[in-house]
């Protein structure tokens, strides 16, 4: 009897063992490929999220964040699709660029390249208008843009990105046209705006939080209220069925092993409730949206098939 | 005769006046490819580029009728041909075997050759150059540099 | 907020602080010195490095660097033809006649006593006119400033030496260079041949270390019987002596100081444009233009107050606007970030600590810069240049790598490096001048982008490019660049033969 009790407790200690070598991910650091510069916004919310997700996969996790800079992130993320799927390499992820990256040009990887582990800020769309032009509504915009088509010029950072898709749903649902001036990136986008050379600008929200009283700010692309905004009606509450953002989150190879997944998904989850992680995220004007697994995978499965909509409409290149 | 023709059309500028004339040309066919817009600005440089390299082609024929003779563009070619192979060779090492081995050989490789030969000085210039590399770059802002694509895979 | 700017001064003399200030000179004075290594590539190695920093030690270590590494650019320049940074190329046509003449720490004292005083200047205006000089950023829209760059473009008149068809021919291979990437509007690919590597365009570093290090390494290489610089080919003096042989200088410092703030707030164009554009103004206003070029201490004055000039003013539409004004605004815009202080109105109002802060270390990184640039050069660097020649050569070879491969970690900038040095080479023994290739690359796609913006705002009317006044001035300017010389050489001509009847 003794002897099977302690039978018992032996096998009982090497599954356990088992259970513990198979947990023990991570054993080595975890590179984190960023297709951008140190200091672009998608370099600084790898590294907010870093030490972060470094606490909750425990047991001395360690991230290191590697910048692989160039082409609009497309060097960084071809290289995550195509490194080992052992865990050890993960990117960042930009929604809806990089899918519309593999649309409008022959690209190194495509959505099946990829383990989605979990998007972490969504900007959304914003519509603004410079203080000369004297469109402070989305009515007097709307009705401008029908009086006389084309007339309205809209700066933003890009053709292909986030705020020429959201251009493009307001075109649909107004009936309306505009004519597209896409600076390179979205701050000298808003400064021709400050300067009244271009009349309207669609931005994200972390872009124009601080630019407040320089820009007439007419609505938020999201369902509710956005925090940096409190008192800027959404696109719904104006009678525009609007929502469209810019998204950054974090991706693997595809592949990768179930328990890795787990381990990095359940260190994402509790990350997202970590008022510490919210402040962190606040202070460098990321708004906060986390979407994990296949929520995330459907997301972006979406987007790819409406930049893949719109690029059959209206290619931009 | 021939060998005065022949002569004629190996001078430095002529050469580099028909070595632009044909890169630009194949430069621009792929501006076809692209929107008018698009095109308008390289296909204008590379038509500038043709059309300049032409005059520099004739004026540089007239002199060679003249009786002008061209300066060689180099004194030792030998020199400067094996200077640039040797950087080039210490690009492909780091590329391949890794930045600090490559290092450490070209430092006093280049000088030996070049005719730098102490020993001790190579030593120590070496030593000081790649220590305060690693020491800078590699320890203090953890830069990564070429490991060697052949040790990875 | 003059008394925003009073309360951050204590903290600036934090110990921490003020050594960062002093070390970061230091350092921007070594990596701009080193041919192949520049102030973008150091401070964007230092950017993630300053995540774990005080945000005033980390700031202070940037404008330290930047304000070191402009005049430490000047130091190759003048001993070795060498521009250490971009910004540096202008101070070259001086700078290293009056070396070969002898007067190379002469030239160096002139470079540290200008960058300084251009340094002091810029600080100045960041300090006190940041909001009036970033409302003067808004007046300029796409059209206005692709008429700054036509501006920038047509002195490159000035830099044709002395064949026009070779001028000619590198001013179009620079600009045709800067159309190498993604197109501005579209984004599709030109000239790329499916590299990705390719598809932002080809870096100025990448350009400026292959054409102008390479041939002179070759050179060192080529004829090794020689040393570097002899010592007393130098003329070292201290420089309490040299200041007295400056007191001319006092309206190019004014005239380089105003010119490098003026491009400093405008996005874009950067310090080497601003070199240039001093240089061209000091030589036109000089009453003896023909020694330009030829060891015109002059010229160094002028192209040195002007490239520290443009550093603490580039900051104003960064700070303000978030639009930086030079590369390097852009990659210390990153080190901002990384503080959490996003750019905007609102940071004066948020962080008034750390920005005031960072600005007063503008200004003192400015003024250590004359004391602890003043004796570094002349003592330490002239001495290293003394080297061997190849052993120099080899030490050069092996920092070209290492600042092409550190700006994006990638080996391809290397061979793209390599490549343009062949290029460089060639171009300098056949005596193709290399400024043109320089301000075609900076200005060339930076032009392009900005006419197909305004035209894109102005529905394809052309019309949209002389809509206001600012457009016209810049285009009046733009003709008297071009048409003055000669008019004025006819007035001459016309005068003389006047008196000689």
């Amino acid at each position: 009897m003794l002897k099977l009790i302690q039978k018992g407790a032996l096998a009982g200690a090497m599954i356990l063992a088992a259970g513990a070598a198979l947990a023990e991910y991570p054993e080595k650091p975890i590179e984190v490929v960023v297709g951008y510069s140190a200091g672009g916004g998608t370099d600084v919310m790898a590294r907010t999220a870093a030490p972060f997700i470094e606490k909750y996969l425990g047991g001395g996790a360690s991230l290191v964040v590697k910048n692989v800079p160039g082409a609009s992130g497309q060097i960084g993320v071809t290289e995550v699709a195509g490194a080992k799927p052992d865990g050890y390499t993960i990117g960042t992820f930009n929604l809806p660029g990089m899918m519309a990256r593999t649309i409008d040009r022959e690209a190194g990887y495509d959505r099946d390249s990829f383990t989605y582990l979990a998007n972490v800020v969504n900007d959304p769309n914003v519509i603004v208008t410079s203080k000369d032009s004297g469109l402070d509504t989305m009515e007097k915009l709307i009705a401008a843009a029908k009086a006389d088509p084309g007339a309205i010029t809209v700066g933003m950072s890009s053709l292909g990105g986030d705020d020429h898709f959201a251009l493009i749903k307001l075109e649909g649902l107004t009936e309306t046209e505009f004519t597209i001036v896409p600076f390179k990136g979205s701050a000298p986008a808003r400064t021709a705006l400050m300067g009244g050379h271009v009349a309207m600008g669609i931005l994200n929200i972390s872009e124009v939080a601080s630019f407040q009283d320089e820009l007439n700010l007419l609505g938020v692309a999201t369902e509710e209220r956005s925090d940096f905004a409190p008192d800027l009606p959404t696109f719904r509450e104006q009678g525009i069925d609007l929502i469209n953002g810019s998204m950054r989150g974090f991706v693997a190879p595809a592949g990768l092993p179930e328990d890795v997944v787990a381990k990095l998904d359940g260190a994402f989850e509790q990350m997202a409730g970590d008022p510490e992680f919210l402040k962190a995220m606040a202070d460098t004007a990321n708004p906060v949206e986390v979407v994990t697994g296949d929520d995330f995978k459907q997301l972006t499965s979406d987007l790819y098939d409406l930049a893949n909509k719109v690029w059959q409409e209206t290619p931009w290149n | 005769m021939t060998e005065a023709r022949r002569n004629r059309l190996l001078r430095p500028e002529t050469l580099t006046a028909i070595g632009l004339i044909v890169a630009a040309t194949g430069f621009l066919i792929p501006t076809f490819d692209l929107r008018p817009i698009s095109a308008l600005l390289p296909a204008a440089m590379l038509i500038g580029l043709i059309v300049l390299s032409a005059l520099l082609l004739v004026s540089d024929q007239r002199k060679a009728a003249a009786g002008e003779v061209a300066k060689p563009v180099s004194t030792a070619p030998g020199r400067v041909i094996g200077a640039f192979a040797l950087i080039v060779g210490y690009a492909v090492a780091t590329d391949l075997l890794g930045f600090y081995p490559s290092t450490i050989v070209i430092i006093p490789l280049v000088s030996a050759i070049f005719g730098y030969r102490s020993p001790l000085g190579l030593v120590i210039a070496t030593a000081i150059v790649v220590g305060s590399i690693w020491l800078i770059f590699d320890f203090g802002m953890s830069q990564d540099f070429p490991a060697g694509r052949l040790w990875q895979d | 907020m003059y008394s925003d700017l009073l309360n951050a001064l204590p903290e600036v003399f934090g110990l921490a602080n003020f050594l960062a200030v002093i070390i970061g000179v230091i350092a921007g004075i070594v990596v701009g010195a080193m041919p192949g290594l520049s102030a973008t590539m150091a401070i964007s190695v230092l950017v993630p490095f300053t995540f774990g920093l005080e945000p005033l030690v980390a700031l202070g270590l940037m404008a330290g660097i930047y304000n070191g590494a402009m005049y430490g650019g000047a130091i190759p320049a003048v001993l070795l033809r060498i521009p250490g940074t971009p910004a540096a190329v202008a101070t070259t046509f001086d700078g290293y006649p009056m070396a070969q003449r002898g007067e190379g720490g002469f030239a160096l004292q002139v470079a540290v006593v200008s960058s300084s005083i251009g340094g002091i200047a810029s600080a100045f205006a960041l300090m006190l006119l940041a909001p009036p000089l970033s409302k003067v950023t808004l007046l300029f829209g796409p059209a206005e400033v692709f008429w700054v760059a036509v501006f920038g473009l047509a002195s490159i008149i000035f830099l044709l030496g002395g064949s026009p068809v070779k001028g000619l021919i590198s001013a179009c291979f620079g600009v045709f260079v800067s159309v190498i990437g993604s197109d501005p509007i579209f984004g599709s690919d030109r000239f790329t041949f499916n590299q990705l590597e390719l598809l932002d365009g080809i870096s100025i570093v990448i350009l400026l270390v292959g054409l102008y290090a390479l041939p002179p390494v070759i050179d060192l290489l080529e004829t090794p019987l020689k040393t570097g610089v002899s010592e007393d080919k130098l003329g070292t003096e201290p420089i309490w002596k040299a200041l007295p042989r400056m007191k001319g200088f006092w309206k190019t410092w004014i005239r380089g100081s105003l010119i490098g703030i003026w491009i400093g707030i405008l996005p874009g164009a950067g310090g080497s444009m601003a070199a240039f554009m001093s240089y061209n103004e000091a030589r036109r206003a000089s009453k003896h233009p023909e020694r330009w070029g030829e060891g015109e201490p002059e010229g160094v004055a002028a192209a040195e107050t002007a490239n520290n000039a443009d550093t603490a003013s580039a900051l104003i539409p960064a700070l303000t606007l978030g639009i930086p004004g030079t590369a390097v605004a852009a990659v210390m815009l990153g080190g901002l970030l990384v503080h959490g202080l996003q750019p905007g109105p609102m940071l004066f109002r948020d962080n008034p600590d750390v920005v005031f802060g960072f600005m007063w270390q503008f200004l003192f990184g400015a003024i250590l810069l004359v004391l602890l640039g003043g004796s570094l050069a002349t003592n330490s660097f002239a001495r290293l240049l003394n080297l061997p020649r190849p052993l120099l050569g080899s030490i050069i070879i092996v920092l070209m790598l290492i600042g092409v491969y550190s700006i994006h970690g990638r080996m391809f900038d290397v061979y793209l490096m390599l490549g343009f040095g062949a290029v460089g080479w060639v171009m300098d023994k056949l005596k193709f001048p290399l400024p043109p290739v320089v301000l075609g690359l900076i200005l060339g796609a930076f032009a392009e982008e900005n006419l197909r913006l305004a035209l894109r705002i102005g529905r394809g009317d052309w019309g949209v490019l002389f809509r206001n006044t600012t457009s016209l001035v810049l285009v009046a300017l733009t003709i008297a660049v071009i048409v003055g010389p000669g008019l004025k050489k006819r007035i001459l001509d016309a005068r003389k033969a006047r008196t000689a009847d």
